[in-house]
């Protein structure tokens, strides 16, 4: 019997030395030897494989626009430059574009960089048998309808709107005007794809081949995803590193510890536990700047009392809007990550005013929301409960909480916060129109237009579960005025008009900005080149050490 | 032995079935669509969450998803994951990780917990007994994410002494304190059970008896009081193996150790019933096998049980 006990004494003992030399081998990072030039970034675990029409979150949107290049490319600020593209000619009313391509654009394992390389590339993420998720993009491209017929589809099908010319020039014919065209093609989806992916695009979503600033070196799932310097690259992008290594997290706790401990270089965001001493802390460099996500709830067009259009709607759209006292709830309970807004989207967009007629419904004044709140009592008594519903699994609380006292106390209403456990279950909520009250909604754009926020969100043609219009708005002033910017000759003409349809929304008040999130995120001390773009994210490849 | 052993195995059939068909059950009850949520705030083409929807059965009604899940399991054939990933691979992947860890955490909890414990047993009612209750005590109450935090802040962020978190192929040093914030808890559990066993047995009648016999003192503990001690405590340290592999979530996500937790907790934010479901199936496998483990060690410690 002693021996049997001292065989399992003996097990646990070699188990433990067993460990002991694991860690041995184990404790030296094969990567650590070139660190110098590699930066290590913050990243989850991408939700889809790696292909560009099948990424919409940014788990994978980090590498992914890393590998991939589009016809355009955008600077810091958002402003559209030519990338792959050496020309994007339309005509006249925005409804045909000539595409011509610079020579001698090659992908990464050096095939060449064709007309094929789009056309074929955007057909197949509009076809609906590909099931990709951004497949609504190529919604205004000529034949886009046809691709949606699931029976009779293989996958293979063409956009009948695309023509290749030549090897450099193609046309694309669109079913209605689309004036963002041109900057809409900078958007990860419309990245051309290598004739490799089609033998096998599960394969290829694994180990993607693009034609980027960086080409992907390995993706351990779920641990790191390594990107190094693509040496065929000739695009905008100048690296100041040799690598991007995106380190996968579940948790930004830990990532923030990891950034404070120098395990990590840079991470995108802050712990809301941390919002108050990351810009203060040592051992940290931090940014924080206005970004180009906008915090809002919608109140639902034909919510009882606030029904969009009338009278009395729009006086309590604006009394509640009046009543919250945005810059206190910023200051105290985002310690300033958060930005006073003017209007529905955002100070990184091309085209935005901070001077637009009406924006003074966004600005806190008590006096003046009780007196629109009383004007609305007179034509029509309200004595509902006023609920603002959000998801709680994004950290929303003390924010919604903050804001529901701030109405409660000004207009004197009974007003409560309706929390919802997960976003799944507040998304569905959304969708089947089932929130008897305001809720959540939040905006981060594909591309840097104004286009991307107002037509996805405010126009009619997106309502009624046709697009993101969750608050099912429709004004027609609105509805032209988003026509005639899809059909204005130039961007700047473009956003004038957007400008003027901001005006409609600052009176109507469909959803009620709350603010503008900053881009705000820390990094390691001895990280040089930190910016933010217009995503909010570090431009990961002016990163250097 | 072997008709008993061949007993247990086949009761693990009804078990595993039961805890899979219910596991499935709870993430499929999970509200929210899985597929509307992979599009985010973004507009959802309907055909195209339908083609999903088809590709992973999320369309079909939930037993015969439960089915063609256990059809498909006969065959080791556990599906994909909506990053278009095999299950089966992901878990292998995060496997060893967790069994590192959990070894590690086991080794730590089961060596101080009995030296720590036969210590406090022996000298009941001394300094150092009261200071390994206290800090027990301490131990038992304060939640792992409280102890994980603090130690990270301190132990990582502030004094540098060891990595802040494990990462890519973590090795010992890098999981040294998850492994103690993990078996911490279990520790102090098996500390106080090993005292309380030493201290009750040490009066017995049979120790004064082997103490009369002119047995050395030594021999005494070693042979007759701590054999009958530590049968509680194997049993615990059997079920905790299992409990260590489950518990590791909380100290993985902190830590971020890419083991089996992390990826649960992933899998359930996503609702990847598979992987869910996969990685349960096998935790209960884990935890039947430690069972049958301990009342294998049981025959060995007590002759009683074993000539029963």
């Amino acid at each position: 019997m002693k021996r049997r006990l001292l065989a399992v004494s003996a097990v646990l003992c070699s188990m433990g030395m067993l460990l002991a030399g694991c860690g041995a081998n184990g404790g030296s990072d094969s990567g650590q030897k070139d660190s110098k030039s590699v930066i290590t970034a913050f990243d989850t675990e991408p939700q889809n494989p790696l292909i560009p029409g099948n990424t919409n979150e940014s788990g994978g949107n980090r590498p992914d626009s890393l590998i991939f290049a589009g016809l355009v490319s955008f600077d810091a600020k958002g402003k559209a430059s030519n990338e792959v593209a050496q020309s994007i000619e339309g005509n006249a009313n925005s409804t045909q574009y000539t595409v011509k391509l610079k020579p001698g654009w090659k992908f990464s394992d050096g095939t060449p960089v064709t007309s094929k390389s789009f056309t074929k590339a955007w057909s197949y993420v509009a076809n609906v048998k590909n099931a990709q998720k951004c497949s609504s993009f190529f919604s205004t491209i000529q034949g886009y309808d046809d691709l949606q017929k699931v029976g009779s589809l293989k996958g293979d099908e063409q956009l009948a709107g695309l023509k290749d010319v030549d090897d450099t020039t193609f046309t694309v014919t669109m079913s209605k005007p689309d004036a963002t065209f041109p900057i809409k093609v900078g958007y990860l989806a419309f990245a051309p794809l290598p004739e490799s992916f089609y033998k096998n695009p599960k394969a290829f979503g694994n180990a993607p081949l693009g034609n980027g600033p960086y080409k992907l070196e390995s993706w351990n799932h779920n641990t790191e995803i390594r990107l190094v310097r693509n040496n065929l690259y000739k695009g905008n992008v100048k690296p100041k590193n040799d690598g991007v290594t995106f380190k996968i997290y579940t948790k930004v706790d830990s990532a923030y510890a990891d950034v404070q401990g120098g395990n990590l270089d840079v991470l995108d965001t802050v712990p809301t536990a941390d919002t108050k001493s990351f810009q203060t802390d040592a051992n940290l460099q931090a940014y924080n700047q206005a970004g180009s996500v906008i915090q809002m709830f919608t109140i639902p067009s034909n919510l009882p009392h606030f029904v969009s259009g009338t009278e009395e709607g729009t006086l309590r759209r604006q009394a509640i809007s009046k009543a919250i006292d945005r810059k206190g709830i910023i200051k105290k309970v985002l310690n300033g990550t958060g930005t006073q807004p003017v209007d529905f989207t955002s100070p990184k967009t091309p085209g935005f005013s901070k001077d637009l007629k009406g924006k003074d419904n966004l600005v806190y004044n008590a006096a003046q929301a009780k007196e629109l709140w009383a004007k609305a009592n007179a034509i029509s008594k309200d004595n509902d409960k006023f609920t603002i519903s959000y998801n709680t699994d994004g950290g929303n609380k003390a924010i919604y909480d903050a804001m529901i006292n701030s109405i409660k106390n000004t207009l004197g209403i009974d007003a409560s916060a309706d929390p919802m456990p997960t976003f799944q279950e507040f998304r569905n909520a959304v969708d089947k129109r089932s929130i008897k009250g305001g809720f959540r909604s939040g905006w981060q754009p594909d591309y840097p237009s104004a286009e991307n926020y107002l037509f996805q969100e405010y126009d009619s043609a997106a309502a009624h579960g046709n697009g993101s219009n969750d608050g099912d708005y429709s004004n027609q002033k609105f509805d032209a005025l988003m026509d005639q910017a899809y059909a204005a000759p130039s961007t700047d003409a473009a956003n004038a008009i957007y400008s003027q349809s901001q005006e409609i929304l600052l009176n109507d008040l469909p959803a009620i900005p709350m603010y503008y999130d900053n881009a705000h995120g820390v990094a390691s001390k001895k990280l040089k080149g930190l910016v933010a773009d217009w995503e909010n994210m570090p431009v990961y490849s002016q990163l250097h050490k | 032995m072997g008709k008993y052993l061949l007993r247990r195995i086949l009761q693990m059939i009804p078990v595993v079935l039961g805890t899979t068909l219910l596991v499935y059950a709870l993430v499929f009850a999970l509200p929210g669509d899985p597929v509307k949520a992979m599009f985010g705030d973004k507009p959802v083409n309907a055909a195209v969450a339908a083609q999903i929807r088809a590709e992973y059965n999320l369309d079909k009604p939930f037993i015969i998803q439960y089915l063609l899940f256990l059809k498909n399991a006969l065959t080791l054939n556990f599906g994909n994951t909506f990053a278009g990933q095999p299950v089966i691979s992901e878990i292998g992947r995060a496997f060893p990780v967790t069994i590192k860890l959990a070894l590690m955490a086991f080794v730590f909890e089961a060596v101080f917990g009995v030296v720590f414990g036969i210590i406090s047993g022996l000298k009941k009612g001394k300094w150092y007994d009261s200071v390994i209750l206290i800090v027990s005590l301490l131990l038992i109450s304060v939640p792992t994410f409280v102890t994980g935090f603090l130690a990270q802040y301190f132990l990582g962020v502030k004094w540098r002494l060891l990595p802040v978190t494990a990462g890519n192929d973590p090795g010992f040093l890098d999981l040294l304190m998850p492994a103690v914030v993990l078996g911490s808890v279990s520790m102090a559990y098996i500390i106080r059970l090993t005292r309380s066993e030493v201290s009750s047995n040490i009066a017995e009648d049979y120790v004064r008896t082997a103490r009369a016999k002119g047995m050395s003192n030594r021999s005494v503990i070693v042979r007759h009081v701590l054999r009958n001690s530590l049968i509680p405590v194997v049993t615990y340290l059997g079920q905790d193996l299992g409990a260590l592999m489950s518990g590791a979530m909380i100290s993985e996500t902190i830590f971020n150790v890419h083991g089996i937790g992390f990826l649960t907790y992933q899998s359930i934010l996503k609702g990847e019933s598979n992987m869910v479901v996969s990685i349960v199936t096998l935790l209960t496998l884990i935890f039947v096998v430690c069972n049958l483990i301990v009342d294998m060690l049981y025959a060995a410690l007590d002759p009683r049980i074993r000539y029963a």
